[in-house]
Formats: C-alpha cells, sequence, structure tokens
C-alpha cells in the first residue's frame, strides 16, 4: 500500500522500513480478517487513520522546530493522560486504561510511550543538564538532582502504569529507558543502579499486586491451574502446537479459541495456521525492522534525534519479543500489542507515529530540525 | 563513536533475544507438541469433529457399511454391519484414535481436502455442522457377509479380488471385534491382551507360510526353465542333505510329469525341483511376485518375507514346498493368484472405489495400476491349464462347481503347534474362475484346520460360486 506513494528512486525515507511494515501490516490484516471479517474491516479503516497519521506527523515534525525544548510539555502531557484515565478510565479486560469517546475506545498509554520516549531525548540531548540549570551553580549537586528527578518521573511512569494493570507497557518503558541509559548515560554506574531495581520491584509487585502474582504463577506452570489462572497461555499453546512446522493453513485451524486472539495473541493464531516458519518469518521481519531503524540511528549526528530514534527503534523491538515471548511462554504473559501486526487502534496509530518519527530523523534532508548538529 | 558501539550491544542483545525466541518455538515444536495436542483441555481435537458429520462408507454397490449420528451435539459413528468391516474400515474413537479406512481417508471423511473448503472456512469459529465426503468402497456386501459367516467361530482370512483391476471385492478377517467406540472403549484392554489378536487384520498382515500354494511360482519358474516336460519319480519321500521331506501320507505317485505334480501336489518333485533351479532363478521369481516388496494399499500391509541371504540344498527344497523361512499375507497370495488369472500381470490392489462430496458429485475416481509383470503370459497360460487340473482330478475338488471351471492351489502349511503335533497344519486354497475368463481370484487360509484341500477349498467355492452367481 506505500508502494503508490513511494517513489523508488530518491525517496524521502529509508524504504526497507516501509517494506518490512507492509509485511507485517498484510499478515496481520490477514489473519485479523480470517478470525473476524468486521474487525479486519475495522482494521483496515485504522491502518488508514494510522496512515494519516503518519504523513501528519512526518510534515508535523518538519515545521516544528526544537522539539528538544519541550521536555516539560512531554512531562505534562504524560500526567494529563493519566489523570484524564484515572477519571474517565473504563475497565476493559481486567485493565483500567481505555478512554471511551464516542464509541471509540482509545488507550492513552499508547501515546504516553512516544511522550516518555521524546522526554528521554530531551533529557540526554545534555545529559543531567535539564532541570534547574539556572538555579544551581554547583555541577556534581547539579548532576545528582538532575538524576534523581529523572527517576522520579520514569518511576511515576512506570508506576501509574502498574496501576493500571498495564504491565506489558510498564516493563517496556522501563526496559527502554534502560537501553537508553546504558547507552547515553554520562556513567555506567547510573545504569548498573536503576537495573537493580528491577529485582525490588519485581519482589514488592509479586507480593503487593495480585494481578502481577497471578501472570508470574501462569508462567511457571501453567498446567497446574489450566481452567482459570493458565488458560490463556495454554490455550496459545495448544494453537501453537496444533499448527506444527508448516501450519494447519489459512481457515483451517481453530486460533478463536484462544482468548483474546486477534490483539495480544495474534502470534498464536499466525503460528498455528502458517506454522513455526510462519511464526519466525514474523520474528525475523521484526529483527530486519530493529536492524534497519539501528542502522539510521547509528547514521545519526544530533544527539537528541540519537536518543528518538534508539528510542523508538528499541521500544518496537522490545514490546515484539516481550508479547511474542509472552504468549509462547518464554517469559511471564504480559498484555501488550504486538506493533503494526495486532488489531487496536491506538496501538496502530501510536507504531505509525513512531514509524514517521522515525522516518524523518532519518531524512539528512532535515538535520536541521529538532536541534543543532553537533559534529 | 562510544556511542554508536554501545548502539551496536543494544542491537545484538535485541536480535539475540528474537533468536531465542525463534529457537525456543522450535523447541516447543519438536519436543512439547506432542504433549500439547494430547492434552485433554485441547478441544481442538474434537471440535472439528463435532462440526462434521464424517461422511459415509458404502460398498460397490451401494450398501451403507458406516455412517454418523448426531447425538447430544456429538457425532457418533455407526457401523451397521457390527464386526464385520472392523479390520476393513476400522475404527473411530476419541480415545483410541482411528483406524484402517477412517485412518486413512480421515481428511477425505472429514471434507477437510477440498480448497473450496477453504474459502468457505474464513470465519470458522461458527460454522454449521458440514458433511463430509463418502467414500465407495471396492467391497462386494454379500461376498464380504458370506466370507464372515464361512469363517465364523474360525481363525483366518477369506481375500477376494477382480484380477484384471485389482479392487478387493472381500477382505475378511476372523476373528474381529465391535468397532464401535463405547463397546471399543469398554473393551480395549481385553481385546488387546487376548491371545486371538481381533485387532490384528489377518487378510493383510498376517504373515503365514504359504505350504503348497507357494508351488504355482515355482512351477512358473520351471517352465520359464524347459523343466516343463520331464518326467519325474516319485517314490513318496526323497532325502535331500540328510533331510528327508516327504509327500502328504508319504504317498508315492510313481513316474509324473510337472502337470500332474501340481495336481497332487508332490512334495518330492518339488523338492528336488527347488534345488534344480538353485537360488539365482528361485530369488528371481519371488522378487517378480513381490516378496520383501512394499505393496502400496490402503491400509497398512504387511512385506511378505523371502529373508535367505544364503540356500543351501535343504533351505531351496524346504522353501520350494512353501515351507523354511517364506512368509506371505493372504492379499499377497491372492494377488499372485490374480496374477496368474491376469495373464502374469499383478495389479495394485484397491480397496476405494471412488469418493464422492456430499451432494453426491464424484471428487475422484481411484485409478488402476499396473503393479508388474510376474510371468509372461504363455507360462501362465499354462499354469492355468495345470491349475484347472488340481480341481478336476487333483486335492483341490472340494472347490469344483458345477457349470463352471475352476483354476486353483491347495495348502497345507506348518506351523509352530502342528510341528509338535498339537494342532493340524493351516488350511490354504488360492484359486480363480471361470478359468477361460477369470472375473475373481481368492485366497482362503483357515488356522490350524489341516488340509487345504477340505476346509479352505470348500471356503474359496462358495464364495467364487456366489460371486459368479449374480
Amino acid at each position: 500500500m506505500f508502494c503508490l506513494l513511494y517513489n523508488h528512486q530518491k525517496g524521502p525515507w529509508d524504504e526497507y522500513l516501509i517494506l518490512i511494515v507492509s509485511m507485517l501490516l498484510s499478515v496481520g490484516l490477514m489473519t485479523i480478517y480470517r478470525l473476524n471479517e468486521s474487525l479486519g474491516l475495522k482494521q483496515l479503516v485504522w491502518i488508514a487513520v494510522g496512515l494519516g497519521m503518519f504523513f501528519a506527523f512526518y510534515h508535523v515534525y518538519i515545521k516544528v522546530d526544537k522539539w528538544d525544548r519541550f521536555a516539560y510539555v512531554y512531562i505534562s502531557l504524560c500526567a494529563a493522560l493519566y489523570l484524564v484515565t484515572l477519571i474517565l478510565g473504563r475497565n476493559i479486560n481486567g485493565a483500567v486504561n481505555w478512554i471511551v469517546i464516542g464509541g471509540f475506545s482509545f488507550q492513552p498509554s499508547e501515546l504516553c510511550k512516544i511522550l516518555f520516549v521524546f522526554f528521554l531525548a530531551a533529557y540526554f540531548k545534555n545529559p543531567d543538564n535539564l532541570f534547574l540549570t539556572k538555579y544551581i551553580q554547583d555541577e556534581r549537586l547539579r548532576i545528582l538532582l538532575n538524576r534523581a528527578l529523572l527517576m522520579l518521573v520514569v518511576y511515576c511512569n512506570i508506576g501509574l502504569l502498574v496501576l493500571q494493570r498495564e504491565l506489558g507497557t510498564a516493563l517496556l518503558l522501563y526496559s527502554t529507558f534502560l537501553v537508553v541509559l546504558y547507552v547515553f548515560s554520562k556513567d555506567l554506574k547510573m545504569f548498573l543502579i536503576n537495573s537493580a531495581f528491577i529485582v525490588p520491584g519485581v519482589i514488592l509487585g509479586y507480593f503487593k499486586f495480585y494481578h502481577l502474582r497471578v501472570r508470574v504463577d501462569a508462567w511457571i506452570n501453567p498446567w497446574a491451574d489450566i481452567t482459570d489462572k493458565g488458560y490463556q497461555i495454554t490455550q496459545s499453546l495448544f494453537a501453537i502446537a496444533s499448527g506444527g512446522f508448516f501450519g494447519t493453513g489459512i481457515g483451517m485451524g481453530r486460533p478463536d479459541m484462544v482468548p483474546a486472539v486477534s490483539t495480544d495473541f495474534i502470534f498464536s493464531a499466525i503460528c498455528e495456521e502458517m506454522g513455526i516458519f510462519g511464526g519466525a518469518a514474523v520474528v525475523l521481519l521484526c529483527m530486519l525492522f530493529t536492524y534497519r531503524g539501528i542502522k539510521i540511528v547509528l547514521g545519526l549526528k544530533d544527539r537528541f534525534k540519537k536518543v528518538l530514534g534508539l528510542g523508538i527503534v528499541t521500544m518496537i523491538g522490545l514490546q515484539t519479543f516481550i508479547i511474542i515471548g509472552g504468549v509462547i511462554k518464554l517469559i511471564p504473559l504480559t498484555g501488550i500489542t504486538l506493533p503494526f501486526v495486532s488489531y487496536g487502534g491506538s496501538s496502530l496509530v501510536t507504531s505509525f507515529i513512531a514509524l514517521g518519527i522515525l522516518q524523518v530523523i532519518s531524512n539528512p534532508r532535515f538535520d536541521r530540525v529538532g536541534g543543532e548538529a553537533d559534529g | 563513536m562510544d556511542e554508536n558501539k554501545k548502539i551496536i550491544h543494544v542491537l545484538i542483545a535485541i536480535c539475540s533475544l528474537f533468536f531465542i525466541i525463534v529457537g525456543y518455538l522450535t523447541y516447543i515444536q519438536l519436543f512439547r507438541s506432542r504433549d500439547f495436542m494430547a492434552n485433554t483441555y485441547n478441544r481442538r481435537q474434537f471440535k472439528i469433529e463435532e462440526n462434521t458429520a464424517r461422511g459415509n462408507i458404502y460398498d460397490r454397490n451401494g450398501v451403507l457399511l458406516a455412517y454418523s449420528e448426531a447425538k447430544g451435539g456429538e457425532q457418533e459413528r455407526i457401523y451397521p454391519y457390527g464386526s464385520l468391516y472392523s479390520q476393513v474400515i476400522g475404527y473411530s474413537s476419541k480415545v483410541y484414535g482411528k483406524s484402517q479406512i477412517e485412518a486413512a481417508y480421515n481428511k477425505e471423511l472429514l471434507g477437510v481436502d477440498d480448497l473450496s473448503q477453504v474459502f468457505g472456512m474464513v470465519s470458522g469459529s461458527n460454522l454449521p455442522t458440514r458433511k463430509g465426503n463418502n467414500l465407495y468402497l471396492t467391497v462386494d456386501h454379500k461376498l464380504q457377509a458370506l466370507g464372515g459367516e464361512l469363517l465364523n467361530g474360525k481363525k483366518g482370512a477369506v481375500v477376494a479380488m477382480d484380477p484384471k483391476t485389482g479392487e478387493i471385492l472381500a477382505l475378511v478377517s476372523s476373528p474381529n471385534f465391535d468397532p464401535h467406540a463405547k463397546e471399543l472403549e469398554k473393551n480395549w484392554q481385553s481385546m488387546v491382551e487376548s491371545p486371538d489378536a481381533p485387532f490384528l487384520c489377518r487378510a493383510v498382515q498376517g504373515l503365514y507360510a504359504p505350504g503348497s500354494t507357494f508351488k504355482i511360482l515355482i512351477t512358473a519358474a520351471a517352465i520359464e526353465n524347459g523343466l516343463e516336460n520331464k518326467v519325474f519319480d516319485d517314490s513318496g519321500s526323497i532325502v535331500i542333505d540328510g533331510r528327508e521331506i516327504r509327500n502328504s501320507e508319504s504317498k508315492a505317485h510313481g513316474k509324473i510329469d510337472l502337470k500332474r505334480a501340481l495336481a497332487v501336489s508332490s512334495n518330492v518333485v518339488y523338492a528336488q525341483l527347488g534345488t534344480e533351479l538353485g537360488m539365482t532363478k528361485f530369488t528371481d521369481i519371488t522378487n517378480r511376485a513381490g516378496f520383501e516388496m512394499g505393496i502400496p494399499f490402503d491400509i497398512p500391509m504387511s512385506k511378505s518375507r523371502f529373508p535367505y541371504e544364503k540356500m543351501d540344498k535343504t533351505d531351496l527344497a524346504e522353501a520350494a514346498i512353501g515351507q523354511g523361512k517364506i512368509l506371505v499375507t493372504p492379499l499377497h497370495m491372492a494377488m499372485i493368484t490374480a496374477g496368474i488369472a491376469n495373464e502374469g500381470v499383478m495389479m495394485e490392489p484397491v480397496l476405494v472405489k471412488s469418493i464422492t462430496n456430499s451432494e453426491g458429485k464424484s471428487s475422484k475416481e481411484i485409478k488402476v495400476n499396473r503393479l508388474g509383470r510376474i510371468m509372461e503370459a504363455d507360462v501362465a497360460e499354462k499354469i492355468k491349464v495345470m491349475m484347472q487340473e488340481v480341481v478336476t482330478s487333483g486335492t483341490g475338488y472340494n472347490a469344483a462347481i458345477k457349470g463352471i471351471n475352476v483354476a486353483g492351489k491347495t495348502g497345507t502349511a506348518e506351523n509352530e503347534l502342528s510341528v509338535k503335533k498339537k494342532a493340524k497344519e493351516h488350511s490354504w486354497f488360492v484359486g480363480f474362475a471361470p478359468a477361460e475368463d477369470p472375473k475373481i481370484a481368492v485366497a482362503v487360509i483357515v488356522e490350524y484346520e489341516g488340509s487345504g484341500g477340505d476346509v479352505a477349498a470348500s471356503i474359496a467355492r462358495k464364495v467364487m460360486k456366489e460371486y459368479l452367481s449374480h
């Protein structure tokens, strides 16, 4: 669907990313349509909306300069979205993270992912120099305070997501944060301290939050509680096992027995009907996406863009790992969508926005946008 | 740039995670998928079948042999003739799976082989009950029922086939079992442990020494090697390398030719023929006849055995009279006989004549295939004449039908009990009729019933007569 819009000779964006995303979209759309015709048509509409947002953000990003100056805006927007969710939120599938406006349900946490990456990019544009720059002269104190505030913002974000039972997104933000710290933090100490947080975090969460404990129990032994806690994951494993290497053929399997099959568990449906060769193909496409994205990031000179690009690529790559790893019982299952494949408007639109930003920063013509080049 | 190096680390880390996923998926598929599939909470295995009425199975004339009926939301498989087809059609049970035709044609019976079905299945979850394809077997129900009646209470097999097309007309094995799922689940353990082996389809999986029925192949080799007109001296017994081989009741037949030797089933003559032919010519004819060869068939069939690496004179003598290490299945023996009836050409056996969809449109006609030539047509013609003499004035007189020329050969096969005089030999008969234009070839074996000229020959006569009378 991109081919018509895209000039092969001298495209304004990276053609491989577009091709990979087209393939993922097609596999997803086909599977969703096979599972539920009306959902498939809705997904088609969402793809169109996503495409619109893709172009919109592509051009807005070029027009609006100084993206690196809006750190406080990103935090406030994020906070506002969470607030709105808490007030207007509907409980859908056990997670209070949906806003329903005029019949359309919308998941604000999806947008928060993008805002989060923007915030990180603004912070690391000039590391540890974002907050209170004018008021504190002592450099060591300023760095310390900056880091503390950064962690406060990040963990508030993650904490709110856990409260909303958005474990997948929380895990995703946390791991993206760690990756950015690893690459851009001035010393490794910050990265190590934050990595260590996962241990008390998980222990605390396991004993404090029932919904987290259920996930872990279902991961360790889903067969013990096959009728309730382990139901989803075992049904997913049945689907994958019945597909074999080459799948039952599209329309020949029974992926409809897997709960949430068109969103979180779409990978199980793909494995059942297209075999694990089909599943591996999806994984490899995501890997190619990551590779291509990282390649763009490597060539970027501007620090803001570099953090932004890395954040986006890591986020999409890790999201894929977290959900696929979850449905095949490699890691505990956390509800999250498979980017570009799962059904879902918020997820699809967010992924398209992320793609648009990735494309615009990959274009050297707009090098001046979003901060001065430092090379 | 240091940052770029770290970005590469990130790339490597994420790619490794993806490879772990692919590796883990492969692990699941290779080592765990069987357990997952068999899990009782996996509704997948029953769901397709609940939504599909398995197709019907008919005999060649449209007699209904198996059908499915919805009972309390579940499909129940019903076999109107009970145990008669248990080893041909098999069973279809949720607990024990499927066997024979039910297993081999599962996809066809469920109707999931058709491409048009795929496109009609876009929303596969809410399908109304579908109807699978119907199978038409080559079996003639009248003949099968007669075979079942004649073998009732005995152990053995009756195979009847059309020599020209290879179509199986009857495939009876005894003892058998009740294939209905409920009965099967109730009696499974006792049937598995039964020394009578009711699950064994003797007609295609039972391996027996062919006894004197094997002499028809030795006769072919003898004719091919110019021994047709040789006259032998039969004194009732012969010693070959210290091993004494005797005729039935040690009867001496005096000076006889090959034709007469076959008619009276002279072990003395054939033991000599075996040693005279030697191993090379011996294995040549058994290879052409399909020993040690996997014969394609709709239900699992055992390979007939000719396991000699080296043959000394006693081996040759014993093998020539169908004893020793040679083992055949009744179906294979019927195929060899049919090959002689069909001018030396052995046909591939077929059990399914056609497949039709639920609206009755034929979707597949099974083709008739040549399996290979056992012997030249003139040799087959000569053996045919000799086999007629077996019935008119030899051991096979019990197979004679008034007004019809029957060709045949009896066999009396020693077994593990008869050697110790604890039981009688296995009773064999192979034959075809009418000799001038063969319509049916049969092989009958009845275990521990003694001379083939008695029990087996009269069963064969009744089967051939029944088939030729309509």
